[in-house]
């Protein structure tokens, strides 16, 4: 049986939601920064069993510095939650806590994974002491250029919302 | 020495004496049982008796149960209604919105006339004036405008989440999950954007194409069109669309208000298969 499930990409400016999206669909990569306006729309069928897939309509939204700004038209009837940020770029994740709070209140009681995007950028030393500095809370660290853990992102929020159905 | 016997006899004769009527009555009393043996054992018998008793009680019942009954139906009724506001108020969208279009339309139509006899005189020039510019042929421009337009696919989405419920397509196109989802990017955008409550994005023009959106509570209806398409084919196109969604609602109420779980505010599922037959069989023979 297939199930189509709503799923946002959430976060600041530039942190890689197009990238995380794009390597997790068609597996490429651009170095070239195109920013996302509006919204753009991808889909890709994620198979849980032989019995069970979920169709994942992705929605892209374009980064905001605040989670105030997203238009609530967009996250109306959100299914999962993927929030992004950028491990080379403080000011993305600063205020993690809060964003998350408005995150919660816009979409309450929705799976939702934190995803810290470009950790090949940044030696897993310096990474580490980082996340601990800012006292983050994340779920995956991934590299959309590289492809590391993008899969597996994407894999655990199907199971969630395949569990959540 | 009177003997035992004797006093048997004695003993007999002054319980005649004493009980006479008492003996008939319990013999009586026996027959009754008898009888009513008789008419509980034998159906026919005892419903002869006991019908007309049933018939009054119901009728008694029957004429009550506004009083005794009303009350409770009402407040059940109530109750379903509240729990269900959204699918109630799509069911009776379609109904009211097609009194409310016959009315404006029957207006605009007037309207629409009066002003066409007015234009028709400079409508015919134009089309020359185009004609004679370079333009297509005035017959060409004839044609153009009386070719009738024509379905090309129907989705039928969720409002909220812009997912697909189901299409119908005359030709193949990209995939249609992903165009459920832009359009209701698009329309959320633009209700958004305008910030004007209850209005919905009602059209959208590319070319030779039209995309029809049609907004009820819970989902709406896209429609692409192509060729001519005017306040004429609009109006059929959406007595159509009315009547798919009123059955299609109809089938939601069934499975809502045939569900045991009382509270439970969910649209319910309704096989996707069975939903792409009812917008085939709305939507493949319907001329607009």
């Amino acid at each position: 049986m297939q199930r189509s499930k709503k799923v946002v990409i959430l976060g600041h400016f530039g942190v890689g939601k197009t990238s995380l999206i794009r390597r997790f669909v068609t597996n490429q990569f651009s170095d070239q920064y195109k920013v996302t306006i509006g919204v753009h729309i991808s889909k890709k069928v994620v198979t849980l069993s032989a019995e069970e897939s979920i169709s994942m309509i992705l929605w892209d939204l374009e980064g905001t510095d605040s989670l105030d700004q997203v238009r609530d038209a967009y996250l109306l009837g959100t299914h999962g939650v993927i929030f992004v940020f950028d491990v080379t770029r403080p000011s993305t994740f600063q205020q993690l806590n809060s964003d998350l709070k408005i995150v919660s209140k816009k979409l309450p009681e929705r799976p939702l994974l934190v995803v810290g995007n470009k950790k090949d950028l940044v030696s897993e030393k310096d990474l580490n002491e980082l996340l601990l500095s800012h006292n983050i809370s994340h779920d995956f660290l991934t590299s959309a250029k590289t492809g590391d853990t993008v899969e597996d992102v994407f894999l655990n929020l199907a199971t969630l919302l395949n569990t959540d159905a | 020495m009177v003997t035992k016997m004797d006093e048997q006899a004695k003993l007999e004769t002054l319980k005649e004496l004493l009980f006479p009527d008492d003996r008939g009555a319990v013999e009586d009393i026996s027959k009754r049982i008898q009888l009513l043996e008789l008419i509980i054992n034998d159906q026919k018998k005892l419903a002869d008796r006991v019908d007309p008793l049933v018939d009054d009680k119901i009728n008694a019942f029957t004429k009550s149960m506004p009083d005794t009954l009303g009350p409770t139906i009402t407040a059940t009724l109530k109750k379903e209604i509240k729990n269900h506001k959204d699918e109630v108020v799509d069911a009776l969208y379609p109904v009211l919105g097609k009194m409310v279009k016959k009315y404006v339309a029957q207006e605009i139509k007037i309207l629409s006339e009066k002003i066409d006899n007015q234009l028709s005189f400079i409508k015919t020039w134009k089309r020359k004036m185009r004609s004679w510019f370079g333009g297509p042929t005035e017959e060409q421009l004839l044609m153009r405008e009386l070719a009738s337009a024509t379905i090309e696919q129907v989705l039928l989405i969720e409002r909220d989440t812009g997912i697909l419920k189901a299409s119908y397509s005359v030709t193949n196109s990209i995939d249609e999950e992903m165009i459920s989802g832009m359009l209701t990017a698009i329309k959320g955008f633009v209700e958004d954007a305008f910030k004007k409550k209850n209005q919905n994005l009602e059209l959208i023009q590319y070319e030779l194409y039209n995309i029809h959106l049609q907004s009820f509570v819970t989902h709406y209806v896209a429609v692409v069109i192509s060729g001519n398409y005017h306040l004429k084919s609009k109006n059929k196109l959406q007595d159509i669309i009315f009547n798919f969604y009123y059955n299609f609602m109809a089938m939601n109420l069934d499975l809502v208000f045939n569900s045991k779980e009382g509270k439970e505010k969910k649209v319910r599922t309704i096989e996707k298969e069975l939903l792409e037959q009812e917008l085939a069989a709305s939507f493949r023979d319907a001329k607009i």
